[in-house]
């Protein structure tokens, strides 16, 4: 079945600047699978050894597939996959940057 | 260098010093050219971060699909995310640095303002060299000009 896949503006690079795609599959593994294979350099980005990379989100429709199957969620014809950048951050380790700074100065 | 009107740059302000004590975020959506940005909307977006809110952001992931889907027929896309440090300087950490380097967050504008007991102190626009590994500082401009284009 076909399913469209949203690539988010960081991976164009990688898909000769494609932002919608469309690929045959019955899960999400198997459409990933397809674009690791014809686009050099998806894997890299997408995954590590433990699946899809941390900082990574991939949705089916409205649904994480952290909170489904992952790359097993099974697929139904129109769906959308959407790859996504999990944006986080935040000062943790500031007051740590501080004092070193501090410690600099003071010599 | 990004260009930001002072409207937007007020309602940034408003949601940081909204939610301080703790972090929060969101993105701006406009036009990108040869890494000149130019904002034309903000979209606040929830920090799913409940457990060390007062220094960490997970942005909704829900928010960038939404933000993108709202511009997708327009000629204005996510060009940048903003976020807040309460009470701790406007330069982007290491937490910062791991977290853009690992989403491969390159020509995007991360401007970070530091808020000092609830009121903005300073905000400063930072750029991710993904060889090099960090952050580095570009201009952020008040700019007014094209005001008038915004929804």
């Amino acid at each position: 079945m076909t399913v469209t896949v949203k690539i988010p503006t960081p991976l164009r690079p990688v898909t000769g600047g494609l932002g919608e795609l469309k690929v045959d599959g019955a899960t999400v593994g198997d459409v990933l699978r397809q674009l690791d294979a014809q686009y050099k350099g998806f894997a890299e980005r997408v995954f590590d050894a433990n699946g899809v990379k941390r900082f990574i989100n991939v949705y089916v429709n409205e649904d994480n597939i952290r909170d489904k199957k992952n790359m097993e969620t099974e697929l139904k014809a129109g769906d959308t996959i959407s790859i996504l950048p999990s944006i986080a951050g935040g000062c943790t380790g500031c007051a740590a940057s501080l004092l070193a700074v501090a410690a600099t100065s003071l010599g | 260098m990004i260009k930001i009107p002072s409207s937007i740059l007020r309602e940034i302000y408003d949601h940081m010093e909204a939610s301080y004590p703790h972090e929060c975020c969101g993105l701006m959506v406009g036009t990108s050219n040869a890494g000149d940005r130019v904002v034309h909307a903000a979209r606040r977006c929830k920090n799913l971060n409940t457990d060390r809110a007062h220094d960490r952001y997970d942005m909704d992931p829900m928010c960038w699909l939404r933000t993108e889907r709202e511009f997708e027929s327009t000629a204005w896309s996510i060009i940048g995310i903003y976020h807040s440090h309460p009470d701790h300087p406007s330069r982007a950490s290491q937490t910062d640095t791991d977290a853009a380097l690992g989403a491969g967050m390159v020509d995007y504008s991360y401007v970070i303002v530091s808020v000092q007991k609830g009121t903005v102190a300073s905000a400063q626009s930072w750029v991710l060299n993904e060889s090099e590994k960090k952050f580095y500082e570009e201009s952020l401009v008040v700019d007014d000009e094209g005001e008038g284009d915004r929804k």
